[in-house]
């Protein structure tokens, strides 16, 4: 079996750099955001570059969150899930009926929320997405069925509970302060619920068999189906996974935000598709880091600009990626 | 005693000026929704920021006309230029991509869209992005329209009995829908041409296309430019609908009942967009008839899931929609 | 490396060309040179890389080293339209007929500079575009009648077999008026004499016109008994090349078909550049 890499004629060295930036586009990333921090520390000061970082990996938490779950179905349905952000917004809105009227402790909404939504992804692949891959249903098909269920959704929603924005009953003034750094102590949990998290599904998905399974779904659903892997079975349980990461990640960005409404998880699907991009689509580690790198881009960026235009910064680095590099950070380049 | 929970008012058939407004809204979003069947029907380009080029064609023109002090029709033709021109300047990184990936990127410039009229002051001026009409006293961009809205009114309605206040609207509604049948005639006839036939082509099989000597990303980028400039057309007659824009009216939910009445209407039929715009609008609209006991936002919210489960159930028994061909439904098979 | 015969300057010139992907090396090193108005026939054991080869040829994969030059001009890295429209036209080895277009919307997509599909010219030189459109009829029932399509002409090219679906792609191919046309496995799936009038049409093309046509063929008696040279690939790379006679009784060629197995050694890549899943990966093929 000949490997081996590509023979060409002597290229030069600049050609070598690029080269070298080609196949190592983890180590690039890292140095691009270090030249980036480098340049707003000496510009704003290490404080306020501090504080935003912090921020930064709140948000982060949460984005890593959701991107993880859409990149996960990504290989399931083939598409992306337009779905995602709206059942996000399920996510909170449970934990808020479970947190609030309900007047259970926060940590008990979080658990219904991830679990309620988690067996709603499950009924999805049951009722929607396996017997339209049955029918062989094409990729217009199913996005167009993706949005209706994100219709549905969201005013489902709305028709339940009413536009007006509704808050967790969590602590929102209390602070530590750590460093001449702010977070709020909420704010604190929600980034070691999230990193936690992250860290056990991380684990999961490295190291067990069943993750194994669930990345190679993701990556490429068809050539794991022939390799002997049980996929109904775990079409499910990446589903389950996938939407309890996404209601985890909604009640979460509502305790940070302390706003929730409708639209919310909508207006973040493209901060996650950011993420999931700039990581490397169908690729659950690169979600994870390209979900914390859209956190901290998008609070970096308030350095710069007016806070109204955060999403913006997703919205700019979705761009780039997708012209400098489509596959992101960790997809391969080409796929047999 | 068994009261009836729902109660049907049967008013609605002799409230002209409601269903007059129901057919101009029909009339513009037929115009913003043929854009979307050449782009999806016709080229496979899955294009979810209309409702941002829509807005950009409205606001541009209002500017053009308050701000700026062009002459009227110049600044609706600039409009559609300048619309046209985002729309290759946003093609141009997109349209290599996945239908999907291309999906969320436009949705994505919609959204950004929003952003800018919302906060740019300097730019769109006024009250969170609701854009004032008015250029000085009393004058108004909608001015030059009325006057030719008023012609009509004396000229033709009037002679034939349909003047009365209830028919304000109607030489909108008039205008709207010529201008929505040209276009689909424009449109009809451009798709059963050479040039359309490549983009048919494409939109099956992209390398069948290139294989045979077609520049696909340029067509790709052609059709979603033209669809840019319908986009712009239908935000201005929204504009003179409301006589204000505001950045509420270019959500993209607006898009996605764009695609409710593409589906409704069905793939890769122009004469189908006309039918499910006004299948969709009478729908919608006409659930205010029903009274139910709900408040307002639980009404609306109720319309939209309703046209979300048509949607879905469309797509999942039939996907060619009312009048459009199973073959159509080629795309990314 | 100019291996040409006498009599015939090279058209085609691929020179050293390599192309890897997914740590698989598909193209290795591969170099020969196709004569003007010739037919040449490219055969090799299953794997060998000769699909590929044609995808890199045309345009639709980026090979990462080497030097492809047409009618001397390097068509390295050249998008798939742009060589088309320089003469050089493909076929598939899974066809790609436009099925849900009539089969004269095939034949009438390829009639090249059709003033009808550029949008400016669509508007403002209505006669030459009617007059574009009635050549191109023409031609097409022309060629759909020597491939015995005729009367499927306004069918939907799906509604066609799969024997003439391949005939179909071949008059397309043809339809463009091509300098070399390069035809993946053109024999596969037609019944003898269709596939005789179709080496009839090739020859013919080949005598009165000059049309170069390069073929990869598992056929060896349409190898052998129609083409005037052969070239070998095995392993990515050319092994062997000369008339029928010499390359049939070339020792490296027999050890290449017998000695290689039947599994792949190389995958044959889908017709598609290989291109990332954000830009519409794995397709057909």
């Amino acid at each position: 079996m000949e490997g081996g890499e590509a023979i060409g004629p002597p290229l030069g060295v600049r050609a070598g750099a690029l080269d070298w930036a080609r196949r190592n586009p983890a180590w690039v990333a890292v140095g691009v955001l270090a030249i980036i921090a480098l340049l707003l520390i000496i510009a704003e000061g290490l404080q306020p570059f501090a504080q935003r970082s912090v921020n930064g990996l709140v948000a982060g938490s949460y984005f890593a969150l959701g991107a993880i779950g859409l990149t996960l179905v990504y290989g399931i349905l083939k598409l992306v899930n337009f779905a995602h952000g709206d059942t996000l917004t399920l996510g909170a809105y449970i934990g808020f009926f479970f947190n609030v009227t309900l007047g259970l402790p926060i940590f008990l909404a979080i658990l219904f929320a991830v679990v309620l939504v988690g067996l709603f992804g499950v009924a999805t692949e049951k009722v929607m997405w396996r017997p339209m891959r049955r029918k062989r249903a094409g990729m217009l098909q199913l996005l167009l069925m993706a949005l209706g269920l994100a219709f549905v959704l969201r005013n489902a929603i709305q028709f339940v509970a009413g536009t007006q924005p509704r808050a967790l009953d969590v602590d929102v003034t209390s602070t530590y302060t750590f460093l001449d750094l702010t977070i709020g102590r909420t704010e604190l949990y929600v980034v070691i619920t999230g990193f936690v998290v992250l860290s056990a599904v991380a684990w999961m998905l490295r190291s067990t068999r069943l993750g194994r399974e669930m990345r190679a779904l993701a990556d490429n659903f068809d050539l794991a189906e022939t390799t002997g892997i049980d996929t109904g079975r775990v079409v499910y349980i990446t589903w389950f996974l996938a939407a309890g990461l996404a209601g985890l990640a909604g009640v979460l960005v509502v305790a940070s935000s302390g706003s929730l409404n409708p639209n919310t998880g909508f207006f973040l699907l493209l901060p996650i598709f950011a993420a999931v991009v700039l990581g490397g689509i169908g690729n659950a580690f690169g979600a994870l880091a390209g979900g914390i790198v859209i956190g901290l881009a998008q609070e970096w960026s308030t350095l710069v600009f007016a806070p109204e235009w955060k999403v913006a910064v997703s919205f700019v680095v979705l761009i780039i990626v997708l012209i400098i590099r489509p596959q992101g950070i960790f997809g391969r380049e080409r796929t047999l | 005693m068994i009261s009836l929970p729902l109660a049907i008012s049967f008013d609605f058939l002799t409230a002209w000026e409601f269903w007059i407004g129901v057919g101009v809204l029909a009339g513009i979003y037929g115009i913003f929704v043929l854009g979307l069947q050449l782009n999806v029907g016709y080229t496979g380009i899955v294009n979810f920021g209309q409702a941002g080029f829509m807005a950009i064609g409205a606001y541009s023109a209002i500017i053009l006309v308050v701000e700026v002090g062009l002459p009227f029709l110049l600044a609706l033709l600039l409009s559609i230029l300048i619309t046209m021109a985002i729309g290759v300047l946003i093609g141009m990184p997109s349209l290599r991509l996945r239908a999907d990936y291309f999906a969320i990127a436009t949705i994505a410039f919609s959204e950004i869209v929003r952003d800018i009229a919302q906060n740019a002051r300097g730019l769109t001026g006024g009250n969170q992005g609701t854009l004032s009409l008015e250029l000085e006293n009393d004058v108004f961009f909608t001015d030059p329209w009325f006057k030719v809205s008023d012609w009509i009114a004396e000229n033709v309605l009037d002679p034939i009995g349909l003047g009365g206040r209830e028919f304000e609207n109607l030489p909108l509604l008039i205008v709207v829908w010529i201008a929505l049948g040209l276009l689909a005639i424009g449109m009809t006839l451009l798709i059963r041409s050479p040039w359309g036939r490549v983009l048919r082509a494409i939109r099956e099989d992209e390398d069948a296309a290139r294989a045979l000597g077609k520049n696909v990303f340029s067509y790709k980028l052609q059709s979603l430019a033209i669809a840019a400039g319908l986009g712009a057309i239908a935000g201005w007659f929204l504009a003179f609908n409301l006589q204000s824009v505001s950045q509420d009216n270019f959500e993209p939910l607006y898009t996605f009942l764009g695609y409710a009445i593409l589906v409704l209407g069905g793939m890769a039929t122009f004469g189908g967009v006309l039918v499910g715009s006004i299948i969709l609008w009478t729908v919608l609209e006409g659930f205010r008839f029903l009274d139910l006991p709900l408040s307002a936002d639980k009404q609306a919210a109720l319309r939209f899931m309703v046209v979300g489960v048509v949607l879905i159930l469309l797509m999942a028994f039939r996907p060619q929609g009312a009048f459009g061909k199973r073959e159509e439904m080629v795309l990314g098979d | 490396m100019t291996d040409a015969r006498a009599g015939g300057k090279p058209i085609l010139n691929v020179e050293d060309v390599h192309l890897s992907f997914g740590g698989i090396k598909a193209v290795n090193g591969a170099t020969f040179d196709v004569r003007e108005g010739s037919i040449t026939a490219l055969i090799g054991p299953n794997g060998a890389g000769k699909t590929t080869l044609f995808n890199v040829i045309t345009g639709f994969y980026k090979a990462q080293a080497g030097e492809i030059t047409y009618n001397g001009e390097s068509i390295f890295g050249k998008p798939p339209y742009a060589i088309t429209k320089r003469g050089m036209v493909r076929t598939f080895q899974i066809t790609k007929a436009l099925g849900a277009m009539p089969v004269i919307d095939n034949m009438l997509l390829a009639a090249p500079r059709n003033p009808g599909e550029n949008l400016a010219t669509l508007l403002a030189r209505r006669r030459a575009v009617r007059q574009r459109e009635r050549e191109a009829y023409e031609h097409a029932y022309e060629l759909l009648r020597t491939f015995n399509l005729e009367d499927k002409a306004n069918d939907y090219a799906a509604t066609l077999s799969g024997g003439q679906r391949k005939l179909l792609e071949l008059a397309r191919a043809l339809m463009t008026e091509p300098r070399m046309v390069l035809l993946d496995e053109p024999m596969a799936g037609i019944n003898p004499s269709l596939g005789r009038r179709l080496l009839e049409h090739m020859e013919r093309l080949r005598t009165e016109e000059g049309v170069t046509f390069l073929f990869v063929e598992h056929d060896m008696e349409v190898v052998m008994n129609h083409s005037d040279e052969v070239i070998v690939m095995a392993l990515g790379r050319v092994i062997a090349r000369g008339t029928p006679e010499e390359v049939r009784s070339d020792q490296r060629v027999v050890d290449a078909y017998l000695g290689g197995s039947s599994e792949t050694d190389v995958p044959e890549g889908p017709p598609t550049p290989p291109p990332t899943e954000a830009e519409g990966g794995v397709q057909g093929g």
